[in-house]
This record gives C-alpha cells, sequence and structure tokens, in this order.
C-alpha cells in the first residue's frame, strides 16, 4: 500500500486533483484551511459560472459531494500544514490538529485571495455604501436578493462597472492581467441586464479581454443582445452627491472629461496572490515567483512542477486562472502525484 | 500666452476675463484666455434606442469602435470631419450635444456602403447614418435634405399612379428644393435626347407628360402601400417621443381657432 498524497486547498483545483487520484485507486488527505470545500466560487457565494452558465453551488458543489463520498479521500476541513518535511515518496507534514501524516507527494492547490478594494481608496470602496465589488454582486444574485443598492434597497437605474480594479497597476505593485474579471463582469452585466430591463450597464475598460472563444458568448453577446456599453477610461475618482455616485475620469475615444452620475459602481476585483503564500513557501520550501503567486517550473517537463521535487502545484494558486483551467491543472497535478506516489516518478526523472 | 491653432477651439470655450484675481495672481485680460474644456455630465440612453429603431439603425449597439468605417468611407477622405465611427459612438454613449454640433455634415454620406463591406461586427454603419440623418430630421434639427425631398417627390409619385414620370418627378424636385427649372445640364439633356431619341419615342415621352398614365387597377395597391407608410410613420414617430408633440400641436391649432373668450 503506498502513502496517501497530501493535497492542500480544497477549491476546483484541489477538488479535481482528489477526485483523479480516488478515481484511479490512490488514497489521498484533502486539508482544507475553511470549515467546508469549494474554494472561492462557494466559500464566495459565485452566481453563474463562466462559461458553463450553472450556478457555482450547483457545479462546484457536485465537485465537493464527489468527492466527500469518496472513501478514498480522506477531508481535514479547518485544518492547515504547520511543518513539511522529506522526500519524494515519504514525506510527513504535522497539522494544525496535532497530527502527523506520512504522504508520498503533495500537491498545492491553496488558490488565491480577492484583491481587497479598501487599496483603491480614490474609487470610493470602505467609503460610499453603493460602491461594492464583482464579488458582491455575485452574492446579490445568488442569495435569490437581486441586484439592489446597499444603502436603501432600491433597484439601480444606471450602473458603472470598473474594470481591473486591484490587476495592472503599478501604482500598486499588480502588474498582472487576473484575466477572468472582463469576462466575469461582461457575465455581471448580462446578469443585471436580465433582472432590471430598464437599468443600464457601463463598462469602463482599458482593454478587454475576454479570451478565445469567450469573445463571441461574453464580449460580443453582451452588446449584442443585452446592449451593455463599453467605454474605454480609466476611472480618476468616485465621489457621491446626494444618492448618486459620481464618476469622473475621461472618456478617451472623444477627448473629453467625463462626471457621470450612477446608481451603483462596481469593482471586477482581480486575484491577488494567497495572502498565506509567504508561509505556505517556507514551510514546503519552495519558491514563489516575482509577483508572489506559486513558482512553477517549465510546463514541458513534469507537470506541475515547483521548485521541490515531489510537490506539485495546480489552480490560481500558479497565477490567476479560470475554474476550467484550475481543474484541468488538478486533474493533471493529480497524474505526476500519483507517479511519485507509485515510484514511478523516481524511475522517470533518472 | 497667445494660443495656437485658436480656430480649432469653440469660441464658446475662450474665457477672457476683464478682472479675475485667483490666489493672488492677476489673471485678467487678453493674455489668460483660458480654454475651458467641455465635460460630459450626462449619458441621454434614449437616443440609442431612437435611433435603433429608425430602418438602418438597428445594429448600433453593436459597434466596438474600431474605426474601419471612418477608414473606408468615401467622404472621409474628402472631409475628415465626416467621421461616422465616432457619431456612431456620441450615439451610443448618448453625447447628444456634441452629435448636434456635427448636423450639417451627417446627411453628406453618399451611401456608398464601403463602410458596410469594412464593418466587422456587421453594424452597417451605412444605414446608421442614413437613420441619424433621418432622426435629426424627424426631430426637426434639420430641414429635409434634398435626397428626403426626392425620395419623397419619387415614391408620392408611384404610390399616386403605379408609374414613374422623370420629368415630372424632376420638376417637382427642382421645385419644392427651390431650384430654377432651367439648369444648364438639363437643357444640354434634354436637347441631346431631342436629337438622339427616335421621334416616336419622343412623342410617347410628351403624351405621357400630359396625360399621365396610371396603372390599372392601382388603387387597391395606393392604399394597401398609404396604410403601410402611415403605419411605419406612427411606429417612428412613437419610438422618438414625438407622439406628444404631435397631440401637443393638434391641441395647440384647436384652441388657437376657439375664438378668444369662450
Ligand atoms: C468575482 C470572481 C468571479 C469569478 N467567476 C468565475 C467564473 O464564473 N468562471 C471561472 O472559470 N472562474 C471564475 N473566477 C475565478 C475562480 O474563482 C478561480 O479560477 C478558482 O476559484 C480557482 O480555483 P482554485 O482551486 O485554484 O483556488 P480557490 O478557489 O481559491 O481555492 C483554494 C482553496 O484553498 C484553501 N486554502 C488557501 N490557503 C490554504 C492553506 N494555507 N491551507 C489550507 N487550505 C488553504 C482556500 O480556503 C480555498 O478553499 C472568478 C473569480 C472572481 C474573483
Ligand atoms: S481580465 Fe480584464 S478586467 Fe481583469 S485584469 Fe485583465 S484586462 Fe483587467
Ligand atoms: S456609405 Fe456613407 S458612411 Fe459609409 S463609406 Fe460610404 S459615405 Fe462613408
Ligand atoms: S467599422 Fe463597424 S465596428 Fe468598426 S467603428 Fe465602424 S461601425 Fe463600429
Amino acid at each position: 500500500m503506498t502513502k496517501p498524497v497530501l493535497i492542500v486547498g480544497g477549491g476546483p483545483a484541489g477538488l479535481a486533483a482528489a477526485h483523479s487520484l480516488a478515481s484511479i485507486g490512490q488514497k489521498c488527505i484533502l486539508v482544507e484551511k475553511e470549515d467546508r470545500l469549494g474554494g472561492a466560487p462557494i466559500l464566495s457565494g459565485y452566481a453563474k459560472l463562466v462559461p458553463s452558465g450553472e450556478w457555482a453551488k450547483d457545479a462546484i458543489g457536485g465537485m465537493v459531494s464527489r468527492v466527500e463520498n469518496n472513501k478514498l479521500v480522506e477531508i481535514k476541513t479547518g485544518t492547515i500544514v504547520n511543518e513539511f518535511s522529506g522526500n519524494p515518496g515519504s514525506f510527513s507534514a504535522k497539522l494544525s490538529d496535532g497530527k502527523t501524516i506520512k504522504a508520498s507527494s503533495a500537491i498545492l492547490s491553496t488558490g488565491f485571495t480577492h484583491f481587497d478594494s479598501v487599496n483603491k481608496p480614490e474609487w470610493g470602496f470602505g467609503t460610499f455604501e453603493n460602491v461594492v465589488t464583482t464579488t458582491q454582486v455575485e452574492q446579490m444574485i445568488s442569495s435569490g436578493q437581486g441586484v439592489r443598492c446597499p444603502s436603501d434597497g432600491r433597484k439601480p437605474k444606471r450602473v458603472a462597472i470598473l474594470l481591473c480594479v486591484g490587476s495592472r497597476d503599478r501604482q500598486i505593485g499588480r502588474e498582472w492581467c487576473s484575466k477572468i474579471c472582463c469576462t466575469v463582469s461582461a457575465n455581471l452585466a448580462m446578469e443585471i441586464r436580465e433582472e432590471l430591463e430598464d437599468c443600464h450597464v457601463y463598462i469602463y475598460y482599458m482593454d478587454i479581454r475576454t479570451f478565445g472563444l469567450y469573445e463571441t458568448s461574453y464580449y460580443w453577446r453582451s452588446q449584442e443582445e443585452f446592449k451593455v456599453k463599453y467605454i474605454k477610461a480609466r476611472i480618476a475618482e468616485v465621489t457621491q452627491k446626494d444618492d448618486k455616485l459620481i464618476v469622473k475620469g475621461e472618456d478617451t475615444l472623444v477627448k473629453r472629461p467625463i462626471t457621470i452620475p450612477f446608481d451603483m459602481v462596481v469593482h471586477a476585483i482581480g486575484m491577488d496572490p494567497n495572502v498565506d503564500n509567504m508561509l505556505i513557501s517556507t514551510i514546503f520550501g519552495i519558491d514563489l515567483e516575482p509577483h508572489g503567486f506559486i513558482g512553477k517550473q517549465n510546463s514541458y517537463g513534469d507537470i506541475g512542477a515547483t521548485s521541490r521535487p515531489g510537490v506539485f502545484i495546480a489552480g490560481a494558486a500558479t497565477g490567476p486562472e479560470s475554474i476550467d483551467d484550475s481543474i484541468a491543472q488538478g486533474h493533471a497535478a493529480a497524474m505526476s502525484a500519483y507517479a511519485v506516489a507509485q515510484g514511478a516518478g523516481k524511475v522517470a526523472a533518472e | 500666452m497667445p494660443i495656437h491653432e485658436e480656430h480649432l477651439i469653440r469660441p464658446e470655450n475662450l474665457k477672457t476675463h476683464e478682472n479675475l484675481v485667483i490666489d493672488g495672481v492677476d489673471v485678467s485680460g487678453h493674455w489668460s484666455t483660458f480654454i475651458e474644456s467641455r465635460v460630459v455630465t450626462d449619458y441621454n440612453e434614449a437616443i440609442e434606442e431612437e435611433i435603433s429603431s429608425l430602418p438602418g439603425g438597428e445594429f448600433i449597439h453593436r459597434c466596438w469602435q474600431c474605426g474601419s468605417c471612418t477608414n473606408s468611407c468615401t467622404v472621409n477622405a474628402v472631409n475628415p470631419e465626416f467621421n461616422p465611427r465616432y457619431w456612431i459612438y456620441l450615439i451610443r454613449m448618448g453625447m447628444e450635444s456634441e452629435l448636434l454640433r456635427d448636423r450639417d455634415i451627417i446627411w453628406q454620406c453618399v451611401s456608398c456602403n464601403k463602410c458596410t463591406y469594412a464593418c466587422p461586427r456587421d453594424v452597417m454603419p451605412e444605414g446608421v447614418m442614413k437613420a441619424t440623418a433621418h432622426w435629426l430630421e424627424l426631430k426637426g434639427h434639420t430641414p429635409k435634405s434634398p435626397s428626403t425631398v426626392f425620395d419623397e417627390v419619387f415614391a408620392g409619385q408611384v404610390i399616386e399612379t403605379g408609374k414613374i414620370e422623370e420629368g415630372r418627378v424632376l420638376r417637382h424636385f427642382l421645385k419644392r428644393t427651390g431650384q430654377p427649372m432651367i439648369q444648364p445640364w438639363l437643357v444640354e439633356m434634354v436637347k441631346r435626347m431631342v436629337f438622339g431619341l427616335p421621334l416616336k419615342m419622343l412623342i410617347h415621352l410628351g403624351l405621357a407628360n400630359i396625360f399621365r398614365p396610371r396603372t390599372s387597377q392601382w388603387a387597391r395597391a395606393r392604399s394597401a402601400i398609404n396604410e403601410y407608410v402611415a403605419e411605419k410613420e406612427d411606429e417612428h414617430q412613437t419610438a422618438l417621443g414625438l407622439d406628444d408633440l404631435v397631440e401637443l400641436a393638434k391641441q395647440e391649432v384647436t384652441s388657437k381657432s376657439t375664438p378668444a373668450g369662450e
């Protein structure tokens, strides 16, 4: 009997890895910091997912129960790894519940942290009630409450979505593109238009990055079917006058300053490196890449390899990723971890 | 500082103050002329909806501002102020006052449809130009353009008689657009026709002009067409929110026709 594979983080990537391993008869231990599985889509209460259109609680919920019902997966929620030592084939991990476990290999699927909009004070989050984030709008929709202004519960007539909040911004040391927020914003804009017919939605952008096939179903569709409007402008500041938020900036296509009243302003928040990454890097003895995400070896050798042999990585822990890609990486990392667990990794490496 | 290229600035945005002191600095007089920036302070969402309800404007909301239409445009090549991309943007974002500044250029589209072939999003910019010119006319921002008048004269004759008689169309068009009947090109054309065409055809033309032949049993077709036209016109009135105005105008007429004191 080989030693189990240790999986850290129970989001889409970790759940995919656990399912893969279990389905080929490999035991694993899934350690999750929070008190339930599912990662960001469940913990933050996302609404309908890109690109399937399924509710997060159904789609990711299904992945959770599939793993929970599998005897080969031992789940430890509310737990983190405090110490990690050993070599491929025989690692040992000390958990926060005091127990020590043996593992043949490990997969880190510890994901990302949502950007905290308070760090961009000029855009009014934390100061004005009706400035919210994409996660809050996701929650308004998924809870069934509907999109409402937090200040007085009224239905907004005009909503501005500001893209790249906490991404692509040297002022706050975040140069990366969070990859999914353009598409998520187009998706939310359509959901808002669907719920509130006479509410106009404006998206303020620098570039639109609805990559690959999302172009048709999100960027084009949001304009062609839902009449969402895209304005090329980086907003300078958001202020408030009576019950309206005043959005100031420059409409770069007409070279004109704008000060436009809105009922609600939504920050399309980006994906930060997991706040735990420094700790994770120390405990597991692995390198971070320059932005602070977990460093990945080149993709042409062992899939999901980190700087430490036998420790693999998957999902948004490596940098901004979509759910689909995180899941694919989870499955792929499972393959690498399985090879080590079976003793084949060593052979392959020689 | 003198302002270079002053002609590029709209005069109402040039501000010179007789007596103005800001934070202890005297900024009066010509040497301290300010250029005021025009700030967009609101979007008028109705405009896009109105123009998209007119024939040709249906696909305006697809535009992603690539500029292919402007780049390929026949009129833009001779007049850089003619910029379909820009107007589509103003309409989409509801920048009405900006749009109205160009009301005297927009109708100049020659319907060559180069833009239609260039547009990657099937916006049909030519149609949008047509709808926009139509919108400007319906809203009373511009008088009817010569081409609208021509269309009306032409269609009017077809609807009335089921036939078209070019001489009559031309005469009515010139009359309604206030142009003299004797145009050098027209005189030349008639001269050449007289010499060039067979006698029989000339007689035919002459008779048609006097007797105005009609397509037989046209009356039913005419009333169907008229009904359809009226229906469409009503639709456009409603879409542009002009119904109330029409009602108001009617009321005004009736109130004026009632003798005072009653
Ligand atoms: C507003 C918003 C909407 C989005 N919508 C979509 C969408 O519609 N479609 C799409 O494809 N993508 C979407 N995304 C992206 C999506 O959230 C990520 O792709 C996905 O969550 C990544 O999965 P993951 O498993 O790698 O990481 P996560 O979902 O972040 O999961 C990581 C898990 O690890 C746990 N963890 C973290 N640190 C530790 C630790 N030290 N020890 C133990 N456990 C730990 C966390 O609690 C969490 O459960 C959206 C992102 C945002 C911000
Ligand atoms: S995906 Fe779009 S909103 Fe997100 S960081 Fe990239 S460009 Fe900005
Ligand atoms: S149809 Fe009008 S707008 Fe289009 S290219 Fe020709 S002149 Fe320009
Ligand atoms: S070519 Fe089409 S998409 Fe491009 S600016 Fe013109 S109308 Fe818009």
